[in-house]
């Protein structure tokens, strides 16, 4: 019993992790109508330039802040210079983002280079406690309660201030929003850059707890995202926790049980979805 | 009795010149070098030319991305090397396994389709993109019938080691998969296609079922592709995780966007063009470290041409030869 709980609390984590990996691509979906296909790539640099800082300065707090101003400059650079001149067609957004992909993947390579690289974690996160057979270790705490504080964060965001309030009507119609004088293609840029800051930090955290990094971190966990997304539905918060947290527990699981098959029960999951409720379990 | 069909012209055009003298130079090629490496490049270009075609199909003809195309290369690389490994070197097994390839081929892009169709188009370019890694994990983790990472080599006819009986026979399968597709684009269901690509919602007021045309031509690109797998494993008798990769995928999109999409010939240019300039970017490497990550370069060039370019080069050429021809009215 007491294993089960310790997976429970594990998946938990894995899926406090994915959300803040998978909630950029679902509200710059919902908000811009772009699927970033370059996303991964925002979470490697993240992921890079943070455990960079980290082991340089030896300051955690100071990697962290790193990942996500990087991550988000390269957000930004990404929709002034490559996606402004496609807002509207889809098809070449996709491509536009798969060649950021590309590229950003490749930069990492040829500054890093390709090998893994080992990080330990600070040592006031290390070990965790015992309480009747469960394991609780810090750093998994840590990022539940992260990803809850960006969660609770981005409610806040959304629903309760005037920037959210842009965003939310920017979703229903730009064109209204702009006539009345808000400044929307800068509200689409900040949101970019804000989803891409998440991404960049959960690189980081994912990073460092794993301890040991390589360049294929960025593909696989946007697999993740991707498949969350599908399953709680595109430009939903709500519905991308509900599915990272779905996935993070399905992992934990398997990792335990069949590791070999972890990937697959979560595409499985994904095609089952798209077979019983194509527009996912929380669509607006 | 059969009308006889007026010919056009008694003049040849210059497109047909140019193509019938670009055929002559690669009938001739293998007679002109004894160059092993030129015969190799050559036989890649010319199979990952016809991949590049099958994903023209999707992304030029069709006006859907797919970023799970090197699955059904793997899938027939894999199948004919599985096949032919457990066997030894005959001729019924392999023609059994390029059979196998091609059944199991539509059954995968069947099975895409339905789950991904259905729903908005950003969802097929995912969903593909999440099966393609899927296959490209299991093949990695499933060592003992594929040897994980480091692949591993096999046995073919007697007939299918001899370099220039490959050689011809990739040469033909371009020609074939052109010849094919092109056929395919220009029938009734192609221009239903070209129709979906340009305004779906208008195609499906007309009448037409979209889901059921899209569906067709996942199932033609992806069959195609994976025979340009089967010809991957026999001229290189070797298979790897490399192949079933999202890198791969990603060749294929460079070379349809550098070439031109929508023109199927542009998949032969962009193949040709990236081997061409990957070779002289790797004959630089020793001068600066930069170009051995040519990758870098190329997703630069095709950010660009995404951009600035949509047409390709043989879109741009095209346009450009149209306003030449609008300037001088006499000539030709």
């Amino acid at each position: 019993m007491s294993i089960v709980i310790t997976l429970m609390l594990n998946g938990l984590a894995n899926g406090m992790l994915i959300f803040l990996i998978a909630i950029g691509v679902s509200v710059i979906f919902g908000l811009m109508g772009i699927m970033n296909f370059a996303h991964g790539a925002l979470f490697m640099w993240g992921a890079y330039a943070g455990v960079t800082t980290y082991l340089a300065t030896g300051s955690f707090l100071l990697g962290i802040a790193a990942s996500g101003i990087v991550s988000a400059l390269w957000g930004l650079a990404m929709e002034r210079l490559t996606l402004r001149q496609v807002y509207g067609n889809h098809l070449a957004q996709i491509l536009v983002t798969m060649g950021a992909l590309l590229v950003l993947t490749e930069a990492v390579k040829a500054i890093w280079g390709p090998n893994i690289i080992t990080v330990g974690t600070p040592t006031v996160l290390r070990g965790g406690w015992e309480v009747g057979g469960v394991i609780f270790l810090r750093y998994k705490l840590l990022t539940i309660g992260i990803g809850l504080g960006i969660f609770a964060g981005l409610q806040f965001l959304l629903n309760r201030t005037r920037l959210g309030m842009m965003i939310r009507a920017g979703v229903e119609n730009p064109e209204m929003v702009r006539a009345l004088g808000i400044r929307i293609r800068l509200v689409f840029s900040l949101v970019f850059a804000l989803g891409a800051a998440v991404a960049g930090i959960s690189g980081m955290i994912l990073a460092v707890g794993q301890g040991a990094f390589g360049p294929d971190i960025g593909l696989s966990n946007q697999l993740l995202a991707f498949i969350v997304v599908v399953v709680g539905g595109l430009g939903s918060v709500t519905g991308t926790l509900i599915g990272a947290v779905l996935v993070g527990v399905t992992t934990s699981f398997m990792a335990y049980f069949l590791p070999d098959l972890a990937m697959a029960v979560n595409v499985g999951l994904m095609a089952l979805l798209l077979l019983v409720r194509p527009q996912g379990l929380f669509s607006n | 009795m059969p009308l006889k069909r007026p010919s056009r012209s008694s003049q040849i055009s210059p497109s047909t010149a140019i193509k019938t003298l670009l055929l002559g130079a690669a009938i001739a090629f293998p007679y002109l070098t004894d160059a092993r490496l030129y015969m190799v490049a050559a036989i890649d270009v010319f199979i990952m030319a016809a991949f590049a075609m099958s994903y023209d199909l999707l992304l030029g003809f069709t006006g859907i991305v797919s970023f799970g195309h090197a699955l059904f290369f793997g899938l027939g690389a894999y199948l004919v090397a599985i096949v032919m490994k457990s066997s030894g070197a005959s001729w019924l097994p392999f023609l059994a396994a390029v059979l196998l390839t091609v059944v199991l081929a539509v059954g995968l892009a069947g099975l895409i389709g339905v789950l991904s169709l259905r729903v908005r188009d950003v969802y097929f370019a995912m969903v593909t993109l999440a099966f393609g890694e899927l296959f490209a994990i299991g093949v990695e983790k499933w060592r003992t019938v594929t040897g994980g990472s480091d692949g591993f080599n096999f046995r073919l006819p007697e007939f299918l080691i001899d370099k220039n009986h490959v050689y011809f026979l990739s040469l033909f399968f371009m020609l074939a998969s052109l010849l094919i597709l092109r056929r395919f684009v220009n029938s009734p269901v192609g221009r239903v296609l070209l129709a979906i690509r340009e305004n779906e919602p208008r195609a499906q007021a007309l009448g037409y079922n979209t889901l059921h045309y899209k569906q067709i031509s996942i199932l033609v690109s992806g069959t195609v592709a994976s025979l340009a797998g089967v010809m991957w494993a026999v001229a290189h008798r070797f298979v790897s995780t490399e192949l079933p990769s999202l890198n791969r995928t990603i060749d294929a999109l460079l070379m349809t966007i550098i070439g031109g999409t929508g023109t199927l010939y542009g998949g032969i240019v962009g193949s040709l063009t990236m081997r061409v300039i990957h070779d002289v970017l790797s004959g630089f490497s020793s001068s600066h470290i930069i170009f051995n990550r040519w990758l870098l370069i190329f997703g630069l060039i095709y950010i660009l041409i995404v951009l600035f370019f949509p047409a390709g080069i043989i879109g741009s050429a095209a346009k450009m030869i149209g306003r030449w021809k609008e300037r001088h009215p006499q000539i030709s």
